[in-house]
């Protein structure tokens, strides 16, 4: 149910129109600047950790640049995962250059927290490095890395996500459903039936939620008649949850479908 | 043999072999109190025998099967089976194939199968027999006891002997059989009496006379040749021909002691077994048939040189090798599915035959005929790369043999076949390593290794191997090619590598690194200085450390200074770094800047 939550959390956030961002206060009086930057070069453990935990608190963009320049030089393990961690919640596209050689860390903990605040950093680099991720050794790296695709809306990681989707990386589905265009999503609709329903399911909410030309109607009519069929609880109930959080502005032909398909009809004029 | 062991012998002999009117007992044959005559005796049979026409064996295949024995004839004609339940391996013995069943001998023609006699076996079990083109030779055994028998053409028992010493496989030739016995004597008795014509004394191991396209042949672990030198042999001076010590797949054997009866039942030493056949050089020295033997292991076939014991080639058949021959020049060889491969001296297929049923082993003659030439079979290198592809795992000792013998050819392309062993899923750890330990030491087949360096573990694509990253390291920069700093330099930063493939490609990077490799040599530096937590790694750190100074000029001597300073250095590095700057000359003498902080040092590349 939470993986369904966030998954909707995921769908709602990419796929509304967004609020316009709020611009970042030019000033946090909070935070000495200089103070942060002569900690974070000072060696000292303590003191770095100390000074990181204040820049996460201010979340003060302006500090970005400094972590960067921690990362860049390296540091402890301890000190290195905590910067990771501050420099995705700072979420400053600049700090992506310096995250991005982490997601090939030798230490597993390590490359996956780059990984997870790539996903915050965002821009081409991010995407890159989450690209090549997905291609590596590391199984958590790649679902970690096909989340973040799907987060940052790198459509052209679409054909890599269908590679390792059916190769143990089901984080793959949600990606595909938030990315998808046009034939890209009946081949993935195509797959139910083909991949155990537990690995597609993830893909099919966003998709049937999603608004736009690129996610066509035929399509998420289409997975709509397959569920029906399927008639299984997991497919109801997946049903039920898109019909409870379709947008309000959303097509009114698929809500509709939805909401017949749940009444055991058929949205596509074959069997009832 | 003694007074009263003879006596005793002659006694048991008349109870139990005298049932022939025309069996005539030798009280002569096999006597333990025989002085060494220097070869005199023998050197008079040689004498007797010169001139006679060459009697080879027929050339045939035999194969045992749950319903008895199959023949093909070599030379043409039809494929034959006679229904039995044979309790001895049959011995093809001139133009008859002759071995025990129930209480009997029996004698097929090897041309047709068809009986040509049988004699009651006095429960004994034949351990071999011989012919001479007109009477047949058998050493009957048991566990106690053995018996020398000469069988005519038409089944009657003529000259006959017994001991209680161990005989082994007789040859024939001119009315005279050679029978060896205890290891270091070969009898030549009479075939018409059983008496004891002459006497070779050796002072090697002999449990076997062979016929060989009609030469006779003794010995055991080497053959030595019946000719006009025999009479040398208890000065080790007759013609001899041994096989080069080899350490081969299984320890193959080429003549096991013919002093006990063969095991009906095929077993594992019926599928590792060396086959080599004796021949005459035009210069008159005596070889191995066309310069190679072979080694049987299971399904693998090496080719081997008879001087040197090199391997010449390798193939491998579909099932297991049960039985064959050495021809004057080539090999017949069957399978447990009944084929039988006529393969020519270096290995080509010249022709296959079928014995029409599954097969447990087999026995094979090819006289004193060559198998003719087939076609060239491709460099080495590729024959085994291709066994190798062919070969499951649990053939493992066949594949250490191949890589091993692999890694010894100069061929670029060993290069790219011991890549990709090294990288293959499909073959043991240990032969992995071995595969990388050759790859090492490879100075050609540059090509080939910066193509392996240039792939990358990739999980989309399905390249589920990083490839052998240190060895090429190590061949690389043993070489100095500078073309493979940039492809290693890469694989610093790629966590499929083991940290060992890492630490070495770190070491021939710095030979091979230039101020373009600046940037993944930093990297590297930065994410590992602090954070090494393996020997291996921190080498790779130290090692790169290096390689930046050479290549990075005051940039990365301030990074690599910074790294030594730092507190948060893993220990090992830090201690290590300060020998590192020492033995790098500086790029440029430090002019610290005023306001210029430790933390403040450029880590910008350098132009």
């Amino acid at each position: 149910m939470l993986q369904r939550v966030a998954v909707i959390g995921l769908c709602l956030g990419i796929l509304l129109p967004r609020a316009a961002p709020a611009a970042p206060p030019d000033k946090h009086p909070s935070l000495n600047l200089e103070g942060s930057k002569k900690a974070l070069e000072s060696g000292d453990e303590t003191r770095a950790l100390s000074a990181l935990g204040e820049i996460e608190q201010s979340q003060d963009g302006r500090a970005a640049p400094l972590i960067d320049a921690l990362l860049v030089r390296g540091a402890s393990t301890k000190l290195l995962m905590r910067a990771i961690e501050v420099a995705g919640v700072l979420g400053q596209p600049s700090s992506s250059s310096a995250l991005s050689p982490y997601t090939k860390h030798r230490s597993p903990e390590v490359r996956r927290a780059a990984a997870r605040s790539l996903a915050h950093t965002k821009g081409r680099i991010a995407i890159q490095a989450l690209r090549d991720a997905l291609r590596g050794s590391d199984p958590a790296l790649r679902g970690t890395a096909a989340e973040g695709l799907g987060t940052l809306g790198a459509k052209e990681a679409v054909p890599d996500l269908f590679v390792v989707l059916p190769k143990e990386v089901p984080e793959a589905a949600a990606a595909i459903g938030v990315l998808c265009r046009g034939d890209e999503c009946k081949r993935f609709v195509g797959l139910l039936g083909k991949l155990p329903f537990e690995v597609m399911e993830s893909g099919f909410l966003p998709l049937l939620l999603r608004a736009g030309s690129d996610a066509p109607n035929p399509v998420k009519l289409e997975l709509i008649e397959q569920l029906r069929r399927l008639a299984t609880q997991k497919a109801s109930a997946l049903l039920q949850t898109a019909l409870a959080s379709y947008p309000a502005e959303g097509d009114p032909q698929i809500r509709t479908a939805i909401d017949a398909a749940l009444h055991g009809h058929s949205v596509t004029g074959g069997e009832r | 043999m003694t007074g009263h062991g003879a006596l005793a012998a002659g006694c048991l002999f008349a109870l139990c072999v005298g049932c022939s009117a025309s069996t005539v007992n030798s009280s002569t044959a096999f006597a333990r109190d025989w002085q060494n005559d220097s070869g005199t005796s023998i050197a008079a049979v040689v004498q007797r025998l010169r001139g006679l026409p060459l009697v080879p064996n027929a050339r045939v295949v035999v194969g045992l099967t749950e319903a008895g024995l199959v023949g093909v004839p070599l030379e043409g004609g039809s494929r034959w089976a006679y229904p039995s339940k044979p309790s001895s391996v049959p011995s093809i013995a001139g133009n008859l194939v002759i071995f025990s069943e129930g209480d009997h001998v029996v004698a097929l023609h090897a041309s047709s199968g068809a009986k040509a006699w049988s004699i009651d076996s006095q429960g004994l079990l034949l351990r071999g027999a011989a012919n001479d083109g007109t009477t047949s030779a058998l050493v009957l055994a048991d566990a106690h006891q053995s018996q020398f028998v000469a069988v005519s053409a038409s089944g009657a028992r003529l000259g006959s002997a017994q001991t209680e010493a161990a005989l082994g496989m007789p040859a024939a030739r001119g009315g005279i059989a050679f029978v060896p016995w205890s290891e270091q004597y070969v009898s030549a008795l009479e075939l018409t009496s059983g008496n004891e014509a002459g006497r070779l004394l050796t002072r090697v191991q002999v449990s076997h006379a062979l016929n060989y396209g009609g030469e006779l042949y003794f010995g055991q672990q080497g053959l030595m040749r019946f000719d006009d030198k025999v009479r040398f042999a208890s000065t080790n001076q007759a013609n001899h021909v041994s096989l080069p010590k080899v350490d081969l797949p299984g320890k193959p054997s080429w003549l096991v002691s013919g002093l006990s009866n063969a095991p009906l039942t095929a077993n594992a030493r019926t599928k590792i077994r060396i086959f080599a056949a004796p021949a005459t050089a035009a210069s008159g020295a005596l070889t191995l048939g066309a310069g190679t033997f072979v080694a049987s292991y299971f399904r693998v076939i090496f080719g081997l040189d008879s001087l040197s014991g090199a391997l010449a080639w390798v193939r491998t058949l579909p099932a297991d090798i049960v039985g064959g021959a050495a021809a004057r020049s080539g090999f017949v060889l069957c399978d447990t599915n009944g084929k039988v491969w006529l393969t020519d001296s270096a290995g080509g297929e010249a022709r296959t035959l079928d014995l029409g049923s599954k097969i447990s082993q087999c026995v094979a003659d090819m006289g004193a005929e060559s198998v003719p030439a087939a076609a060239p079979r491709g460099p080495l290198a590729a024959q085994i790369a291709g066994a190798l592809d062919a070969l499951e795992p649990d053939m493992a000792e066949a594949e250490r043999y191949l890589v091993r013998e692999l890694g010894k050819l100069p061929d670029p392309p060993v290069t790219q076949t011991l890549i990709e062993l090294s990288s293959s899923p499909r073959i043991p750890p240990d032969l992995r390593i071995e595969a990388r330990r050759l790859l090492a030491l490879r100075t050609n087949g540059t090509d080939y290794m910066l193509a392996a360096l240039a792939r990358h573990y990739d999980f989309v694509s399905g390249v589920l191997l990083p490839p052998p990253v240190g060895p090429l390291a190590d061949a690389l920069s043993a070489s100095g090619e500078t073309r493979a700093a940039p492809l290693l330099a890469k694989h610093l930063n790629d966590p499929a590598n083991s940290a060992d493939d890492v630490a070495h490609a770190a070491r021939a990077l710095v030979k091979l690194a230039t101020p373009a490799e600046y940037e993944d040599l930093r990297t590297f530096f930065a994410l590992y200085r602090a954070t090494a937590d393996d020997e291996a790694l921190i080498a790779a750190v130290v090692a790169c450390a290096e390689a930046l100074l050479r290549v990075g000029g005051d940039a990365a001597r301030a990074v690599v200074e910074r790294g030594a300073q730092d507190p948060l250095t893993q220990g090992d590095v830090r201690r290590a770094l300060p020998g590192v700057l020492s033995k790098a000359a500086p790029v440029a003498p430090p002019a610290p800047r005023a306001g210029e902080t430790a933390g403040a040092l450029p880590e910008t590349p350098p132009k």
